[in-house]
């Protein structure tokens, strides 16, 4: 139990002593604010108190939080709780904080201030309120940090992928030849088109109903460049509905310039990419009854999709399009491949741009995405031998907050 | 046979969707009473709330719309009649854009009039509905009135007497998402590494499949997919509490184990469609390798 | 005025430089493709420094990555204008020129003008948008809950039928692999519902055999949906994952360009 040099002051000292005690301490230490708090009274001695007690500042946050931590005693009552209090010294006016249950050992005050200097002190109190002996914290003050330890293991992960991203990249910008395997849906789609341009039906582009700050609508509305810009070069009709109110902004920026970009900017027309609603449901209804109206050759159904997904593909089956569907998300993928004739998976959807362009640059990013999956892989297999072997902390280092 | 077959790959598929329809509408015209059977995930997801005592604290978040409504309701309401009859804290939230809230006060209604010996602020709230998921977690990891001020009511969280206490996810037993959609998986994938709440996820049927890698990675504790994962929710409570028995084989409503009838039919018809295709499909096959070997 | 760090960074970046990018970009026609990729770059990866710096300018409650999340929520508002104003202009071009459809461009304006107007005035008017002062609904309300609540419900429906005619015509064991994932999708289907009791519902003695296939189903179902399918699933969200956080390094550092229109790597 800690305590200030004051409370142990002998009785038969004069009243004067203590005070002026208390000032020496303070001019010899420099420090005001170590003076020990009045502690409460001695409590009876059945309830026991904490043991190991610590208040820190909590780390890696963004300050207002303090970090206390302690050890239960042996042979606590049914019932009892861990108060905790808090004071500002100089002035000791011990306000209540909470109560843990037994067992808990930490709490994380977010009441506290940056810049503030508290101590804190916790007891055992039972059912009957009866409170055990108080133990009593070094002074802490919270602060901002610039880490959050927490997330160390995540940070080196994504250190290392950026690294082998930018070395990879380095080695296809020096000429070296990187092999991508052959992926049936983008293939198709140069085939898809030409179809549609020989029947003379348009070219059905759908980019999933998610908004711009999806990874999967990215990739979609790269794909849609592609696309755009052989429908221009063959003379293909475009359509693309949209969901989304930024998908839709950007995919006509995109259509527009892959339109000028092949020096075909007359076939270019404003209604090509054009807004549908925000609602799901709605919007299904809309494109399923646009594809029953207009028949198009070739539908493509990539980005992000949630129920809608089946409607809309079951749809196009029926009216006997040529159907490219992608996804990385697993959930609507069955559907896609049941009833659609190309069905890009994972990973693919964001390997389209590389695959479409073969760019060096491209390409790299691609391989280096395959060493993470090897990486990740070869962990996954060490992970399997070390648990098996009864090491249990092997998980605990890919556990992140 | 050769026609018969090929009229019967191209069957028009009007004929197709008129079979489903009866095979929807009849058992729910009427009710065979068929049996349930319950799995691992839904058993674990049930004896985890079990264990827990009167006072302790369950967030329910109704994270779907009103489209998923039918697989969705009976898992949260199912959950929450749980929570009521062991005297469990419960506490509300809606994180679902378009039509969450309004669930999730149609449910609280429905089920705290079953329990009129419970009050609202002490044995239950309703926190309402806040936009942005994912960042509402993150604040609710650390502080809950700092995501939500007040309850739905407009009553500041600290005049709440259930609140003291439960300043943030730390202190919450078990948060239950009711979900379609990509928001079960923000508690699985961000609040639970943020503050270690156990998580129990209701997704629908179709997002079901995903969640098992989570459940076996230990990121859950328990899962109740779909209707049938609903309805054998239903049957683990008629199972454990009699009077909850009572309610579910009495009620007029909308139960999970109704609507297993209907799915037990569909399911029928739909393996009949695939057996009968594939027969269909396996005989022209045949004929035609016949023709070509002539 | 408040010139705390974050929200001065947030200025510079997202609207000062921009502006001086378009400016230059009159004069270096070279520029203009870097604008966009710039700013890109600093909002790609001011909320990836706030995962791992918990400085408060960084991610604090009115850090500068919270308020990148609310300034997206009015981009969105603006993108929006944009989307309703594309649809009148559509509706009205298809209704003038009598093209394919074009009643139905006479609905769709009629419920977006009367809905849209009745939302406004709620709003404008502190009427309330879906409950007025008096707790009753506003006509508003009255057509979310009978137009839109259930024409979403009619349309999810719909999925049951898709799914019914999908599984006629698509499940077929044309090789090795359509069979597997034939034999599996009937077992699943099977083992989910008390489909064995069903049948047997009919025929008293084998209920209690039906009973026991249907339990030893049920188990089957369930090592199907942990083992193999969690396996699998696992495998495409950790691919997935990798594939989208190689995306997300390209697009912020500039690599790709193909959602800009602006073509391939450099």
């Amino acid at each position: 139990m800690r305590t200030g040099v004051l409370s142990r002051a002998p009785a038969r000292l004069p009243l004067y002593a203590a005070p002026l005690l208390a000032l020496l301490a303070s001019l010899l230490s420099g420090n005001a604010l170590a003076l020990a708090p009045e502690t409460s009274p001695p409590a009876p001695s059945e309830l026991p108190a904490p043991t190991n007690f610590a208040a820190k500042d909590r780390p890696g946050d963004g300050g207002n939080a303090t970090l206390l931590t302690w050890k239960d005693p042996a042979g606590l009552p049914e019932g009892a709780m861990i108060q905790i209090r808090r004071a500002v010294p100089p002035a000791y006016e011990w306000a209540e904080v909470s109560a843990v249950k037994p067992g808990v050992e930490h709490y994380e005050d977010t009441s506290a201030k940056d810049g503030t200097v508290y101590r804190y002190e916790i007891r055992v109190a039972d059912t009957a309120m009866t409170t055990g002996a108080p133990v009593v914290s070094d002074p802490v003050a919270s602060r901002e940090n610039w880490f959050s330890p927490d997330r160390t293991n995540s940070f080196i992960a994504s250190v290392l992928f950026i690294l082998i991203l930018l070395i990879s990249i380095a080695m296809a910008k020096s000429g070296k030849n990187i092999f991508i395997r052959r992926i049936a849906g983008l293939n198709a789609i140069d085939e898809a088109i030409g179809r549609a341009t020989e029947i003379g039906k348009k070219v059905l582009y759908i980019p999933g109903i998610q908004s711009m700050d999806e990874i999967q609508t990215i990739a979609s509305i790269s794909i849609l460049s592609y696309v755009a810009r052989v429908t221009a070069r063959y003379g293909a009709d475009l359509d693309v509905p949209n969901k989304d109110p930024l998908t839709f902004v950007s995919a006509r920026e995109v259509v527009r310039s892959a339109y000028l970009q092949e020096g075909r900017p007359d076939l270019y027309r404003e209604e090509m990419v054009n807004y549908v609603t925000y609602d799901q449901f709605a919007y299904t209804a809309a494109v399923s009854a646009r594809m029953i109206r207009e028949k198009p050759a070739a539908i493509f159904l990539i980005g992000y999709f949630f129920a809608e997904s089946l409607i809309l593909a079951e749809t196009g089956q029926s009216t006997g399009a040529i159907q490219i569907a992608g996804q990385a998300d697993p959930t609507q993928l069955p559907f896609f491949v049941a009833t659609c004739d190309y069905t890009l998976i994972g990973e693919e959807l964001y390997a389209a741009s590389a695959y479409l362009t073969r760019e060096p640059i491209l390409l790299g990013s691609m391989r280096a995405q395959d060493i993470a999956k090897g990486i990740v892989i070869l962990l996954g297999i060490l992970g399997i031998i070390v648990t098996s072997l009864g090491l249990a902390w092997y998980p605990n280092l890919f556990k992140t907050k | 046979m050769a026609p018969f077959v090929d009229r019967l790959l191209n069957l028009d598929r009007r004929w197709l969707f008129l079979l489903v329809f009866a095979g929807v509408a009849v058992p729910i015209i009427m009710p065979m009473g068929l049996p349930v059977t319950t799995t691992a995930s839904t058993r674990s997801a049930f004896e985890y709330i079990e264990a827990l005592k009167p006072g302790d604290c369950v967030l329910i978040s109704y994270d779907y719309g009103p489209s998923s409504a039918p697989e969705n309701d009976p898992m949260a309401e199912g959950i929450m009649r749980q929570c009521f009859m062991k005297r469990i804290r419960v506490v509300i939230c809606a994180l679902y854009a378009l039509g969450g809230l309004q669930l999730a006060n149609n449910s609280l209604a429905k089920v705290s009039a079953e329990f009129p010996n419970l009050k609202y602020g002490v044995d239950y709230v309703n926190l309402g509905f806040k936009d942005g998921p994912a960042a509402v977690m993150k604040r609710m990891g650390d502080d809950i009135v700092g995501a939500f001020p007040t309850d739905v009511r407009g009553t500041p969280l600290a005049q709440i007497p259930m609140m003291k206490g439960v300043r943030s996810l730390r202190q919450v037993s078990v948060v239950v998402t009711v979900a379609t959609g990509l928001i079960g998986e923000y508690w699985i994938t961000q609040a639970h590494p943020q503050s270690g709440v156990p998580i129990i996820v209701g997704p629908t049927a179709v997002g079901a499949p995903k969640y098992y890698a989570y459940l076996n990675a230990g990121q859950l504790v328990g899962m109740l997919s779909g209707m049938k994962g609903a309805a054998e929710y239903e049957k683990l409570l008629a199972g454990r509490y009699p009077e909850l028995g009572r309610f579910y084989k009495t009620t007029h409503a909308f139960t999970a184990t109704k609507g297993m009838d209907a799915q037990t039919v569909i399911h029928f018809i739909i393996i009949l469609f695939i057996l009968i295709g594939n027969a269909a499909y396996m005989s022209q096959r045949a004929a035609r390798r016949k023709a070509a070997a002539r | 005025m408040n010139f705390e760090f974050g929200r001065v960074a947030l200025v510079v970046l997202f609207a000062l430089l921009p502006i001086v990018g378009i400016a230059l970009g009159f004069f270096v026609p070279a520029l203009r493709a870097r604008g966009p990729l710039v700013v890109g770059f600093f909002a790609g990866i001011i909320p990836i420094l706030s995962l791992y710096i918990p400085k408060r300018f960084l991610s604090g409650e009115t850090g500068m990555r919270p308020r990148l999340d609310q300034w997206l929520i009015i981009v969105y508002g603006f993108a929006l204008l944009l989307g309703i104003v594309n649809v009148i202009q559509n509706g009205t071009r298809k209704i003038s020129r009598r093209e394919s459809g074009w009643p139905y461009s006479i609905v769709l304006l009629t419920g977006l003008i009367v809905t849209g107007a009745l939302g406004i005035w709620g709003a404008v008017s502190g009427q309330g948008i879906t409950t007025l002062p008096d707790g009753s609904g506003t006509p508003f309300k009255w057509i979310a809950d009978h137009f839109f609540l259930p024409l979403q419900a009619t349309i999810f429906a719909l999925l049951a039928f898709f799914m019914a005619s999908a599984a006629f015509r698509a499940f077929r064991a044309r090789n090795t692999e359509a069979t597997i994932l034939l034999v599996a999708g009937i077992l699943v289907m099977a083992g989910r519902v008390p489909l064995l009791e069903f049948l047997a519902a009919p025929f008293p003695p084998l209920q209690p055999a039906a009973a026991g296939a249907s339990q030893a189903l049920g188990k089957l179902t369930e090592w199907i949906m942990q083992t193999p399918n969690g396996a699998a699933q696992s495998g495409i969200i950790i691919g997935a994952a990798l594939g989208a956080a190689s995306m997300a390094i390209r697009v912020i550092l500039g690599i790709e360009k193909g959602y800009l229109g602006l073509g391939g790597g450099e």
